[in-house]
């Protein structure tokens, strides 16, 4: 199934926020990663800090007793303040040991840190202020509650060492485990990326592929729709077009010059109503009618005549209207015979005598089925035949002001002698006072009669 | 008549003991007693009971208990006599300990028949 321009844009689109969608996740999925593997290191620092502390705390309370020891053994008083500064120096310890156990609630710790704590406070009422004060009493029954504070102590920080280890553990592993769901989201998402780049190539190329195609075939109808001119002897022959499409280079204004014979020449410009693809098709049709129309009659009046019979029955569109101009051009004598069904955007430029409009001899084609008359006009060497389609005429500026016909023959005048130099300048002079605003499409065709023969493109 | 004592105290702990194929200590053995790095000296028991319920106790329950313990200095020598293995259960041992029967055989508490914990028992090399 061809994709249609909406499902290729929609395709695109989506495609491309989801591919968006899943950089943004996968961005904010790895700063939240780090924020949580950062705050796991931050807590397992602490528990390293908070161990180590308890070490140094538990060496404290030992320099506290042995401080003790020493006086209680040779009651010199420098152990006293040994033991002083060792007993201050445990009770700051224990805050700061503290404050990071409630800062990583680590309650039950903090609880048997009191304890600890508590039991060091007995012992310093019970023992030291007892030795302290006599240092000989040294009773068998203060000996073996030292012994009692001292097993409990030993006990608690044990336990105390061992919860810190298990929190220490718990960290390790759930940094770890972090750390593999960091690699393993990485992984995810780069398998991802990778799917989905491949699945948007699959789809780019899919898509370049049919408009490839596309590109093909719209190439080959326009060669089908394309106006066309044929040099003629003794002639220039000048064309362009300017399409209120953008991208496309057909419309709905048509420009035929076609040799119907040794010396005579069809040249034709219509305008449809309407624009784009649907109006060039019926280009095509029109072109191709009326050169079969020609080929059997020779006045422009009965060409016109027959076509718009034949328009009417063929496409049977109330709605549908066309202005032609058709003449035919005799290459030997110059003469124009010409009939016009509603085109008012034909002119000739004489040489050294300025720009006139060709008269309408009918009503529009496609509305009713009037009789059309033909005209006759010689042409001279230097005079050029200017036809142009409405487009010029109704192209509006910045102020959106239509340049009219008179308007349209001051630029024919002051446009370049040579006709394909004429039939540039007039597209480019609508491009520059229309702009964006240019909603017409626009056939320029110019002939202009020479003196010598011209040669062959 | 301490002779008698220490003979029916022997007897008694032989009987009440099991066998002790799993315990670190034999009867027999001579050993040294030395307890922590912390406070290396040793509290030794009247009854196995009282040493298992002290490693339990809470502080004031322990401290309740003191009259019935003997504190002896680290190095003190003895005699093991009894061993009852994984006998004592702590929260802050890796494992439950024996408790292990033993006569002191130096200090002035030599000859006293009395029970440690097993890592208070270090044997003499």
């Amino acid at each position: 199934m061809k994709n249609t321009p909406l499902t290729r844009a929609t395709g695109t689109v989506f495609l491309t926020v989801f591919l968006l969608l899943t950089l943004l996740i996968a961005v904010q999925g790895s700063f939240e990663t780090r924020a949580q593997i950062a705050g796991t290191f931050a807590s397992l620092s602490q528990i390293d800090e908070a161990q180590i502390a308890l070490e140094e705390l538990l060496r404290l309370q030992i320099d506290e007793e042995n401080s003790l020891r020493g006086y209680a053994l040779t009651r010199d008083p420098f152990y006293v303040s040994q033991y002083r500064v060792a007993a201050a120096g445990y009770d700051a310890k224990v805050n700061a040991v503290r404050a990071i156990l409630r800062e990583q609630k680590l309650t039950g710790v903090e609880q048997l840190l009191g304890t600890y704590a508590q039991l060091q406070s007995g012992w310093r009422k019970d023992i030291a202020m007892r030795l302290l004060q006599h240092p000989g009493q040294r009773l068998e029954e203060l000996d073996k509650r030292n012994k009692l504070f001292s097993d409990y102590e030993t006990g608690t920080a044990a336990a105390i060492r061992q919860a810190l280890a298990a929190t220490d553990d718990a960290l390790a592993r759930s940094t770890q485990s972090q750390l593999d769901r960091s690699a393993y989201v990485r992984v995810f998402w780069l398998v991802g990326f990778g799917l989905l780049a491949i699945l948007f190539n699959s789809y780019r190329s899919q898509l370049n592929r049919e408009l490839e195609e596309e590109r093909a075939i719209t190439r080959i109808l326009q060669r089908a729709f394309r106006s066309e001119s044929v040099p003629l002897p003794h002639c220039e022959v000048g064309s362009a077009y300017l399409s209120a499409t953008n991208h496309m280079a057909v419309g709905g204004d048509v420009f035929d010059v076609y040799r119907l014979s040794d010396n005579r020449a069809l040249i034709l410009i219509a305008d449809i109503s309407g624009k784009g693809v649907d109006a060039a098709v019926l280009t095509a049709f029109i072109k191709f009618m009326i050169r079969a129309i020609a080929l059997r009659k020779s006045e422009p009046s009965a060409i016109l005549a027959e076509f718009n019979t034949a328009f009417s029955k063929a496409v049977g569109d109330p709605y549908l209207f066309v202005s032609m101009f058709v003449g035919v051009l005799d290459t030997g004598t110059f003469r124009l015979e010409y009939a016009s069904a509603g085109h008012d955007c034909a002119f000739v430029r004489r040489r050294g005598d300025g720009v006139s409009p060709l008269s309408i001899t009918g009503p529009i084609l496609g509305v009713m089925e009037e009789p059309f008359g033909s005209e006759t006009l010689d042409l001279r060497p230097g005079d050029t035949l200017v036809l142009t389609t409405d487009g010029l005429t109704e192209v509006r500026n910045r102020a959106g002001v239509q340049l009219l016909e008179q308007g349209a023959m001051e630029l024919i005048e002051r446009a370049s002698p040579g006709a394909q130099q004429l039939a540039d300048e007039l597209i480019a002079q609508v491009r520059a006072r229309g702009g964006s605003r240019v909603t017409d499409d626009l056939a320029v065709l110019a002939i202009r009669v020479v003196d010598s023969e011209v040669p062959r493109a | 008549m301490r002779r008698a004592v220490l003979a029916l105290a022997l007897l008694w702990l032989a009987a009440v003991a099991p066998a002790g194929a799993d315990c670190k200590f034999h009867r027999g053995e001579q050993v040294v007693l030395y307890s922590t790095t912390d406070d290396p000296s040793v509290l030794i028991w009247d009854s196995r009971e009282r040493l298992r319920d002290y490693r339990a106790a809470s502080f004031d329950e322990a401290q309740a208990m003191l009259p019935h313990a003997l504190l002896v200095a680290p190095g003190t020598h003895a005699t093991v006599v009894s061993c009852v293995a994984n006998y004592i259960e702590s929260p802050t041992f890796h494992a439950p300990q024996d408790a292990i029967g033993v006569v002191i055989s130096s200090g002035p508490r030599r000859g006293l028949t009395r029970w440690v914990l097993s890592s208070d028992v270090r044997l003499v090399h």
